[in-house]
């Protein structure tokens, strides 16, 4: 018996050392739980939140839907490339005659494919089941959604460029996914949260993604929220170049230093 | 007029500064840690010519698979340059690509495990741009050169390991390239399917179809057995470059003995290599239980032998054989590096 005791310590304790050698990812997880907690406080405080939807002029059902629905897309902007850094098949890639964005392109397809198929579902689910009235308008959803998915991607290069330089609990991609869950607009309005929280919102490219998909989907026209598309632009025109060479030279550095396939 | 020859370097160097793998960014940041140096490739110049099958030899760590990442462009070396069917490692990648199939040590577990072995390389043969209406007409001409049409259609996953290694070997052929860069391709093979795939290399591939072939291993029989040439690295230098025969006539004259003793500690064979007429010693571990240990003596003559029976004697170190050897390409890498391939 204390023999079996023994083997079970022995077992935990291989896995407390191993899991102790990557200290940010330990300290991202712990982090993760204390702003999910926040999250989820705000999007109970449902009183509040429902004098801020009157502005949005949305029920809490359309707003969650449309949320939820359009976060796919975040998260699998988010860990796009990331997803593409086996370290097994990306030498194999990288020694085949393709480019770095054909390559990039070419891993994340299917996952915007099955991005799509998930919001068309949520959103059927909506219509149909909770009679959630949508107004689409397609040009500017196309727009934004672009736009979105672009700044994102930017973001998922410089996390994927630290993650191939660091190995392991990339914190560009833990922050940029704390950012949205909290101050992202996602699951409830930055205007629940005290002013001071507020205005970090201002500065994160997800609020104005979300802010202008609704309003997309709820038939509002561009011109009416041209500050808010124009100011995503801008984040999208800023971060998607940086992302690109911030990976591309994390990516030189470890071919340079041999570390590529190092996991 | 193509030249004739397929791969060549000129003091090809590539420093790797570092064994920690968070060393980039904490030195990016803090500047705080001196790197250590390490030499992997050292002022390496070396010329395989069209058609070779050419075995590069030597022991863990000592630059092998560092050269082949330099020839296949994923590293980029630090001084000297690199060609391979005339084109620049660094300047000209897309060529170099173009003109090689690679394998690489652990090459199987590049592959998707949840596909066929079909599927796998109906994938690779689109990356490596073999034309699509030639596509399925080429991936069964690859598994049938390598012995796995019937298949193709399993899934990757319930492969064995042999199979998986012939499934990285068909990947690397697939685009038909006229250089093969093969890293260590019979690791963790068994007997019979390493001699069929090494069969296979030089009847089938070298002999037959006519590529070059880089091949790298740290044994020394399959070196031996199967390549026109051969070239001994140790810690990134090259020690010697030329027929397995040729290598192996550099140590005719030295005499070869080999020994087998129980009971003797690394200290005293570090011993037993400074003394008078002892050219070099191999020394492998039989028996660690019984403490048995094999030692390939190079002696300048068989009279220095009685200097190491008499330190025997003194240090109580038990003789249990001992024969007089033809030397082989091993008693060469012993006698050019100083140390076994094992060490």
């Amino acid at each position: 018996m204390f023999q079996e005791i023994e083997k079970i310590y022995y077992f935990m304790k291989r896995d407390i050392i191993s899991f102790s050698t990557y200290k940010t990812n330990m300290a991202l997880m712990v982090l993760s739980a204390l702003f999910g907690a926040l999250s989820y406080a705000y999007l109970g405080s449902n009183a509040s939140m429902q004098s801020v939807l009157q502005t949005y002029h949305m029920s809490l059902t359309a707003y969650l839907l449309i949320g939820m629905a359009f976060n796919t897309y975040i998260g699998q902007s988010l860990t796009l490339v990331q997803k593409t850094i086996n370290p097994w098949s990306l030498e194999e890639v990288l020694v085949s005659p393709t480019g770095l964005g054909t390559f990039i392109i070419g891993s994340s397809a299917w996952g915007f494919i099955w991005s799509t198929v998930v919001v068309a579902i949520y959103l059927a689910v909506g219509s149909l089941a909770f009679g959630v009235v949508l107004s689409i308008n397609v040009v500017g959803t196309v727009l934004v959604l672009g736009l979105g998915i672009g700044t994102l991607v930017g973001f998922s290069m410089i996390g994927a460029g630290i993650l191939i330089l660091i190995k392991q609990g990339d914190p560009v991609t833990w922050l940029i996914g704390m950012l949205t869950s909290v101050f992202g607009n996602v699951l409830f309005p930055p205007q629940v949260m005290p002013y001071q929280l507020q205005i970090i919102s201002y500065f994160v490219p997800q609020y104005y993604f979300f802010t202008c998909i609704r309003l997309m989907m709820t038939g509002w026209s561009i011109q009416m929220i041209l500050p808010e598309i124009l100011t995503l632009t801008l984040m999208c025109a800023i971060i998607l170049p940086l992302g690109y060479l911030i990976y591309s030279w994390c990516l030189r550095t470890a071919r340079k230093n041999g570390t590529l396939s190092w996991f | 007029m193509m030249s004739k020859v397929a791969i060549e370097t000129h003091n090809l160097t590539k420093i790797f500064k570092s064994t920690s793998r968070s060393l980039e960014i904490r030195s990016f940041l803090f500047h705080r840690e001196e790197p250590k140096v390490v030499r992997a490739v050292d002022h390496l110049n070396l010329e395989i010519k069209r058609g070779e099958l050419f075995g590069l030899l030597g022991p863990n760590g000592a630059g092998k698979t560092t050269l082949v990442k330099i020839l296949c462009t994923l590293l980029p070396p630090d001084e000297g340059n690199a060609c391979v069917n005339g084109f620049d490692v660094v300047r000209e990648q897309m060529d170099v690509k173009r003109s090689i199939g690679a394998l690489f040590s652990v090459g199987e577990r590049g592959a998707f495990w949840r596909l066929s072995g079909y599927r796998n390389l109906e994938f690779f043969s689109a990356i490596y741009n073999v034309p699509s209406r030639r596509r399925r007409e080429r991936i069964m001409e690859v598994l049938e050169l390598v012995g796995l049409k019937d298949k193709a259609f399993e899934h990757y996953q319930k492969y064995s390991g042999g199979m998986k290694r012939k499934l990285a070997l068909a990947r690397a052929l697939l685009p038909d390239p006229p250089i093969l860069l093969l890293d260590e391709p019979t690791t963790g093979l068994d007997v019979v399917s390493s001699r069929s795939l090494r069969e296979f290399i030089r009847n089938d591939l070298s002999r037959k179809a006519g590529k070059t072939v880089l091949y790298t291993t740290h044994y020394v029989e399959e070196a031996s057995q199967i390549c026109d040439r051969i070239c001994i690295l140790n810690k990134g230098k090259l020690v010697a470059c030329d027929t397995p025969d040729a290598i192996k006539g550099v140590i005719k004259k030295d005499e070869v003995v080999d020994v087998r003793v129980r009971a003797i500690t690394d200290a005293q064979i570090d011993a037993i290599k400074t003394m008078e007429g002892v050219v070099g010693i191999g020394s492998e571990m039989e028996d660690s239980v019984l403490g048995q240990r094999r030692l390939r003596l190079h002696l300048e003559s068989i009279d220095s032998l009685s200097v190491v029976l008499d330190f025997f004697f003194k240090e109580k170190i038990h003789l249990i054989d001992l024969r007089r050897e033809e030397p082989t390409l091993e008693d060469a890498f012993i006698e050019l590096t100083g140390t076994g391939l094992g060490e």
